[in-house]
């Protein structure tokens, strides 16, 4: 309640100084942000570049040791006698990711289907929970799982007298990324317009028709995208996969035989080598192997979404 | 106003007894301090973690100066970051100093005995063996005898169990046992495993496994063989009559100094040596 009389102009200048320096709090609050949203982008490229970097690096040093063609195409892993051949690994990354894409795309696309078109909506709600909780669930779970209750079943049904394999490792990633590609075909299931499911009726078309001609080659991209990230962590997995399917250096292709794949490979060996040995360049470059092929895998996902448009 | 006073009084009685406190716990540290004092860090074996973080536990109250950090992750990083210069101590299943199990020698490390680790070949405790000779192992890991039938068993396929190559426990095995025999590394009856308790559990599921591990895990669903006649125990270990054990070392660059010394030389102290190193299993050096 203080009495002052100050002059007109004076209380202006007040005003505006006021005003400008909030202006500038203002601004400066602004300019600092946007610094740190730009920082912490920088801060994730280099991250990222780092990593390849390095690995490469490291990886890169193998050839000084190994030929091109020794590493990527000769079956035979014996460091102990200079032998470098990554290909089992290799080969059986890839086939291991594709026996468990023919186990599990089919199940995921029916579930999905199930799921998206026949289920009523109570049930519907139900399965997306339970689906959304299996993908949370860890690795190392399924791993666990796989190496106590599905190998001795192995073994009894097949005569393999260990039960590690391709087989073993192919059902537990299966059962592992089914949850995914479900979800997410699910996704792109529900995106088809209703319109076109209507018009499938009016023209007298039967469920079956509607889900077949219309739905699925609708979804076709968003399906794609579905297995293809599944894919990516199928290749990915190590934990599950180390427990279930053998770790021997040899070719499993009759699916019960011990073999071994990249990641598998990677986590027995890399912390029992010597740092500046030939076997520690050779696994940082099957590790490279993997980050390429991830890449790639996420690379050509991005480029089925914008194909894809609306789904 | 009053509230203001209360507040002030309390918080000097909480500062003027925080600062009592303190001065009581230096005056005690003050007396109980040695001489030593820096950073120990401990790094490499894991099947010597358990002595190690005794070790640490107990000294640490000897000498609450100095500074310990224990970890394990495998064998070779012992050598490996004693040399970097990552750890003070490393901790090794076989002695660094010497071309073992395809390392290589690291030169300008010193290696200290302070364990010695018995291991056993184990099998599934249905098996019906019980004892085979160390001729019999190697022939079986050499692929030579692929039948339990071949030792007294069952007409049953043995199923070789292996760790992943530059395992501590692979290499004593490889060392004690296979004798310069050569394991053969594939086959459909043959598969690796990344940690002693993976092999606990691959053999214990199977049958037909046949493995090795410290003589600390056996215990379950499996059991451990008598090896040319003579049971698998602490005892017969120690004894030398067992012929499956190995040396757990510590190893420093160039001779120990400072705190390292010290803790060596606890680790090696009789106290530590028949008293908890024993309980966890090992056997004394000393």
């Amino acid at each position: 309640m203080e009495k002052q009389s100050p002059d007109w102009t004076d209380a202006m200048n007040l005003l505006t100084a006021h005003r400008q320096s909030r202006w500038t709090v203002k601004y400066t609050a602004d300019r600092f942000f946007r610094f740190l949203c730009l920082g912490s982008v920088i801060f994730l490229g280099a991250v990222l570049g780092a990593i390849v970097l390095f690995v490469s690096e490291t990886g890169f040093l193998v050839f000084r040791d190994v030929s091109l063609s020794e590493f990527f195409f000769s079956p035979h892993w014996d460091p102990e006698h200079g032998k470098y051949g990554a290909a089992v690994f290799i080969a059986g990354t890839l086939y291991l990711t594709l026996v468990t894409l023919l186990i599990t795309t089919p199940i995921s696309i029916c579930v999905a289907v199930f799921i998206a078109e026949i289920a009523p909506p109570w049930l519907r709600q139900w399965l997306r929970t339970l689906l959304d909780l299996l993908v949370g669930i860890p690795s190392i779970v399924y791993g666990y799982l796989g190496a106590t209750l599905l190998i001795p079943w192995i073994r009894e049904h097949t005569g393999a007298p260990v039960g590690d394999g391709f087989l073993a490792a192919a059902l537990v990633l299966s059962i592992m990324i089914l949850p995914t590609i479900t979800r997410i075909t699910d996704d792109a299931l529900c995106a088809v317009p209703n319109e076109w499911r209507e018009a499938n009726y009016a023209l007298g078309g039967t469920t079956f028709q509607m889900i077949v001609r219309v739905v699925l080659p609708a979804a076709k991209s968003g399906i794609a995208a579905a297995v293809i990230l599944g894919m990516a962590r199928a290749i990915g997995e190590t934990m599950a996969v180390v427990m279930v399917i053998g770790n021997v250096a040899q070719w499993g292709f009759d699916l019960v035989t011990p073999s071994s794949v990249l990641t598998s490979h990677i986590v027995m060996q890399i912390l029992n080598v010597d740092f500046q040995s030939t076997t520690n360049h050779a696994l940082y470059m099957m590790a490279l192997l993997l980050l390429m092929i991830s890449i790639s895998l996420i690379m050509l996902i991005r480029r089925l979404r914008l194909k894809g448009g609306a789904s | 106003m009053k509230r203001t006073t209360l507040w002030k009084r309390m918080a000097a009685a909480v500062l003027s007894s925080a600062l009592l406190i303190g001065a009581a716990f230096t005056t005690q540290y003050r007396a109980d301090a040695a001489e030593v004092s820096g950073k120990i860090v401990v790094a490499g074996s894991t099947a010597l973690l358990p002595l190690t973080q005794q070790a640490a536990k107990e000294f640490k109250k000897h000498h609450p100066k100095v500074k310990i950090v224990v970890s394990g992750s495998s064998s070779i990083a012992g050598p490996q970051s004693v040399a970097k210069g990552v750890a003070t101590i490393g901790a090794c299943d076989w002695d660094a100093t010497r071309a073992v199990g395809g390392f290589p020698a690291y030169k300008g490390l010193k290696a200290y005995k302070i364990a010695k680790i018995p291991f056993a070949v184990i099998v599934n405790k249905n098996n019906a063996v019980n004892n085979l000779s160390v001729q019999q192992i190697q022939d079986i890991y050499e692929g030579k005898i692929t039948n339990w039938k071949q030792v007294g068993g069952k007409d049953e396929e043995i199923v070789v169990i292996n760790r992943a190559k530059g395992s501590g426990t692979r290499v004593n095995f490889e060392d004690k046992i296979m004798d310069g025999h050569a394991i053969k590394t594939s086959g459909d009856n043959y598969k690796e495993v990344q940690k002693s308790g993976d092999m606990v559990n691959a053999v214990s599921s199977n049958p037909n496994a046949i493995g090795f591990v410290d003589l600390a895990y056996v215990k379950g669903g499996i059991k451990a063989v008598s090896i040319n006649g003579v049971k698998a125990t602490t005892a017969n270990a120690a004894s030398g009559k067992y012929v499956f054990y190995g040396y757990g070392y510590l190893l420093t660059k160039g001779e120990a100094k400072g705190a390292d010394k010290a803790f060596i030389n606890y680790i090696l102290s009789q106290k530590f040596q028949h008293g908890s190193l024993k309980k966890l299993k090992f056997i004394p050096v000393k």
